[in-house]
C-alpha cells in the first residue's frame, strides 16, 4: 500500500511538472534575435508573469510539501514545529514571497550596474578605480578616476543599503509566522479549526500582511527605504554622468542636452500662453473677486440702517436704478452667504 | 481546547489535485482569450491639447441636468476606472441618473512633458479643459468630481478659480498627507526627491506599479494569482479579472517635474493642510474654499487612508459639507456592485440638491 501511495505521488508530481513547464512555455515571450542586444535580461513585462507564475508555483509547491509531511494529520501539541517546517525554513517556497518583493527592481538595477562594470573594463580602463577603496588620483584622467572611484563607493552603499532594507523584510517574514501561530492560537476552539492548505493560506498571508505593515510604517523602515533609494538614485546619476561624457566624446546627444532643451521649450510655452492671454486670466479672477466684494457693500448698504440715519439709506437706494438692483441680486446673494457663512478655520 | 490545525489529508490532496486540473484547464481558457476591452460608453471629444483629451458622454439619452459635470482624475494610473465595463461603470450610471458627464484623459507623458509642472497641470491645463466646458454650455460654472490626486487637483483649482466651479466633489482624495497609516507617505519622507527626479526624469509607470504592489506584497504579488485560478474555468470572470489587471498596468509614466513638487509639497511637506501651499505662486488656502463640497472617500483605502480624506472636513471654508464613507476599498468605490447602488446615486442626489 505505502508504495502504491509512493508511485501515485511520483507520478503526480511528475505530470504537475510537466503542467507548470507548460504553462511556463506557454507565457514566456520568445526574444527577438537581435546582434546588439545586451546580455540576456527578461523583458520588463515578463518579471510580472514571471513572479506571477512563481508564486502559484510556490503556492503548489508548498502544499506538495505540507501534504507529503502529513498536513495536519500530528500528534497534539506538535503543530507548532509543523508550522515552523512549513513557513519558517529559508529554504521553503514563501520566503520568496517577501523576499521577491524587491528582487525585481534590484536585480535589474544589479544587472545594469554589472553591464557597466564589463563595459568600463572592456573600454580600455582596465581595473576600475576605487574597487580596492579610494585612493589620491592624478594626471590626466584625473578626473575619471575620481568618478570612478566615487561610482564604486555609492554602488557599495547602494548595496548595503538594500541589504539593511532586505534584512527588514526578513524580519517581516519571521513576524508574520509568529504572527500565524497566535492566530492559529485562536482557532484551537471546537468548530473554528483550520481545516484546509487553502485557509491555512489565507491565514498566513492576513498574518505576513499584518507584520509587514507594522514593519513598513516604523521610522526604521522609513529611513531604511529613504536610503535604499537615495543610493540607488546616486549610484545611477554617476553611472549617467559616465555614459553622458563617453557619448560627448563620440558626438552623441546627451540626455542632458535633450532634457535642457525641453526645459527651455516648456518655458517659451508658459511664456507663449501669457503673452496671449495678455494676463486676462488672472484679471478675470481678479474681477469675480472684486464683484463678490462690490455685492456684499451693495448688501451691507441695502440693511435696513440704524434709526439714527434713515435719510442716508433713502439716499443709496434713490441713487440706484431699480432694474439695475435687480439684475445684480441673484449672483450676489450667493457671493454673500459664501462669504460670511464661511468658516475658516486657521 | 484543540488542535488549531486539523487538515484532512485526503482533502488535502483533493485541494491540490483541483488546484492542479484548474490550472491546466485554464491555460486554454486562457489562451482563448482576447485582450479585454474598457472606456466602452459612447462618448465624442470636444477638447485637446498635447496629450490631454476631454471626452463627453452622449449616453442614450439627454441628459437633464442645467450644470454638466466634469471628471478630474490623477495622474497615475487612467480614467478609465470610472468607466471600466458596462455593469461596472460609474460613468454609465452617472448618465442614467441624468448627469451630463466629461472626463479629462491626460494620455501618457513623454521626454517632452518632463518639464511639465503642477501650475501647468493646474493653471494650465485644467483650467483651458474647465473653460472648455463652460464654452459649450455658456456657464459661468461647473460641477467637478476629483478622484484621488486629481482630488488634490481640484481642490488646488477650486481655491484659485472658485468663480468657474459651482459644486465640488471630491473622492478617495487625500488631503492630510500625514495620518500615521499613510504607508506612502512614510516611504517617501525620507526620500531625496530632487535626487530622483533629477536621475529618472519622468517617472516610470512600471516603478509606480512596483511601489503600489509592494504596499501589500504577498496579497497583491501572489495570493491575487492564486485566487485567480479558481475562476479560470469561468470565461465571463476571467475577462473581468484580467480587465482589471490590463488598467492596473496600463499607466502612465509621471512628468518629473510635476512629480517633484507632488511629493515635495503634498507628501513630504503637507502643504495643503498647513496652509503654506502654492501652485504659480499664487497660494492655495482651503479654507477660502466657499463652494458646496461632497466628500466621498473608502473605509478601506490602502492607498489613501480614511483619515487622509476626512481632514478636508477640518480645513474646507464652504459651510456646505457633506462627507460620505463607503464600505469598500480604493477601486471597489467604482467598481465593485455595492458602488454602482450606492455611489452614483449619492452624487447625483447631492447635485440635484445643489442645482
Amino acid at each position: 500500500m505505502a508504495d502504491l501511495a509512493g508511485d501515485f505521488m511520483r507520478d503526480y508530481q511528475l505530470l504537475a511538472q510537466q503542467s507548470w513547464d507548460a504553462w511556463t512555455r506557454q507565457f514566456q515571450q520568445t526574444p527577438a534575435t537581435n546582434p546588439f542586444a545586451p546580455p540576456p535580461a527578461p523583458a520588463a513585462g515578463n518579471e510580472t508573469l514571471e513572479r506571477t507564475l512563481a508564486g502559484m508555483k510556490g503556492y503548489f509547491d508548498w502544499m506538495q510539501a505540507g501534504i507529503a509531511g502529513g498536513g495536519g494529520a500530528t500528534p497534539v501539541g506538535d503543530w507548532q514545529q509543523q508550522l515552523q517546517q512549513m513557513f519558517g525554513g529559508a529554504a521553503q517556497p514563501f520566503s520568496q514571497a517577501f523576499g521577491s518583493i524587491d528582487s525585481a527592481s534590484a536585480e535589474s538595477f544589479t544587472r545594469q550596474s554589472q553591464t557597466w562594470w564589463k563595459a568600463v573594463q572592456h573600454g580600455g580602463f582596465g581595473e576600475v578605480p576605487g574597487m580596492q577603496g579610494a585612493t589620491p588620483a592624478f594626471g590626466l584622467n584625473r578626473e575619471q578616476q575620481m568618478q570612478q572611484q566615487a561610482l564604486a563607493a555609492a554602488l557599495l552603499a547602494s548595496l548595503q543599503a538594500s541589504a539593511r532594507y532586505q534584512e527588514l523584510i526578513q524580519r517581516a517574514n519571521a513576524q508574520g509566522v509568529q504572527r500565524l501561530q497566535d492566530k492559529l492560537a485562536e482557532h484551537a476552539e471546537p468548530g473554528r479549526q483550520i481545516d484546509s492548505m487553502k485557509g491555512l493560506y489565507d491565514l498566513w498571508v492576513d498574518a505576513s500582511e499584518e507584520a509587514y505593515a507594522d514593519i513598513a510604517l516604523s521610522d526604521e523602515f522609513r529611513d531604511v527605504y529613504g536610503e535604499m533609494v537615495n543610493t540607488q538614485m546616486r549610484a545611477r546619476q554617476l553611472q549617467q554622468e559616465q555614459t553622458e561624457r563617453l557619448c560627448r566624446e563620440l558626438g552623441v546627444p546627451t540626455r542632458s542636452e535633450v532634457s535642457s532643451l525641453g526645459e527651455r521649450l516648456q518655458a517659451l510655452r508658459r511664456e507663449f500662453r501669457a503673452s496671449r492671454a495678455g494676463g486676462s486670466v488672472d484679471h478675470a479672477d481678479d474681477i469675480a473677486a472684486l464683484r463678490q466684494e462690490v455685492v456684499a457693500l451693495k448688501r451691507q448698504l441695502a440693511k435696513p440702517a440704524p434709526a439714527a440715519t434713515p435719510r442716508a439709506a433713502n439716499k443709496v437706494a434713490r441713487a440706484k436704478s431699480p432694474g439695475a438692483a435687480k439684475k445684480a441680486a441673484p449672483k450676489p446673494a450667493s457671493a454673500v452667504t459664501s462669504r460670511t457663512g464661511s468658516r475658516k478655520r486657521k | 481546547m484543540q488542535e488549531p490545525l486539523r487538515i484532512d489529508p485526503t482533502r488535502a490532496l483533493t485541494d491540490m489535485a483541483t488546484f492542479q486540473r484548474k490550472l491546466a484547464a485554464g491555460m486554454a481558457n486562457l489562451r482563448d482569450m482576447r485582450e479585454p476591452e474598457y472606456a466602452n460608453t459612447p462618448r465624442e471629444l470636444v477638447y485637446s491639447e498635447d496629450k490631454l483629451k476631454v471626452w463627453h458622454f452622449t449616453g442614450a439619452g439627454k441628459s437633464r441636468a442645467k450644470t454638466p459635470l466634469l471628471i478630474v482624475y490623477a495622474l497615475v494610473n487612467t480614467v478609465w476606472m470610472t468607466d471600466l465595463q458596462a455593469d461596472r461603470s460609474m460613468v454609465s450610471n452617472l448618465l442614467e441618473q441624468g448627469e451630463d458627464v466629461y472626463l479629462i484623459e491626460w494620455g501618457y507623458p513623454d521626454g517632452a512633458d518632463r518639464w511639465l509642472t503642477l501650475d501647468d497641470y493646474i493653471n494650465g491645463y485644467l483650467d483651458r479643459c474647465v473653460d472648455a466646458v463652460r464654452q459649450r454650455h455658456d456657464l459661468d460654472a461647473i460641477n467637478l468630481l476629483g478622484i484621488c490626486q486629481g482630488g488634490a487637483f481640484s481642490l488646488c483649482y477650486t481655491a484659485l478659480h472658485q468663480h468657474k466651479v459651482k459644486n465640488l466633489i471630491t473622492m478617495v482624495t487625500p488631503v492630510d498627507f500625514h495620518t500615521p497609516d499613510n504607508m506612502l507617505s512614510s516611504w517617501c519622507r525620507n526620500m531625496d526627491v530632487d535626487l530622483f527626479v533629477d536621475t529618472m526624469g519622468n517617472i516610470p509607470a512600471g516603478l509606480m506599479n512596483y511601489v503600489y504592489l509592494t504596499l501589500k506584497p504577498i496579497r497583491l504579488n501572489q495570493q491575487k494569482y492564486i485566487g485567480m485560478v479558481d475562476i479560470l474555468d469561468s470565461p465571463v470572470e476571467l475577462e473581468n479579472f484580467l480587465r482589471m489587471e490590463r488598467w492596473i498596468f496600463d499607466s502612465p509614466d509621471q512628468a518629473g517635474e510635476a512629480f517633484r513638487q507632488f511629493i515635495k509639497d503634498f507628501y513630504q511637506a503637507n502643504k495643503l493642510v498647513k496652509g503654506t501651499l502654492e501652485i504659480g505662486g499664487q497660494p492655495v488656502d482651503l479654507g477660502m474654499i466657499t463652494r458646496p463640497v461632497l466628500n466621498i472617500f473608502a473605509e478601506h483605502d490602502h492607498l489613501v487612508p480614511p483619515d487622509a480624506s476626512r481632514a478636508l472636513g477640518k480645513h474646507i471654508g464652504t459651510t456646505d459639507y457633506t462627507q460620505l464613507a463607503f464600505k469598500g476599498g480604493h477601486i471597489g468605490i467604482y467598481v465593485s456592485s455595492r458602488a454602482q447602488r450606492e455611489v452614483p446615486p449619492a452624487i447625483h442626489q447631492w447635485l440635484r440638491q445643489r442645482s
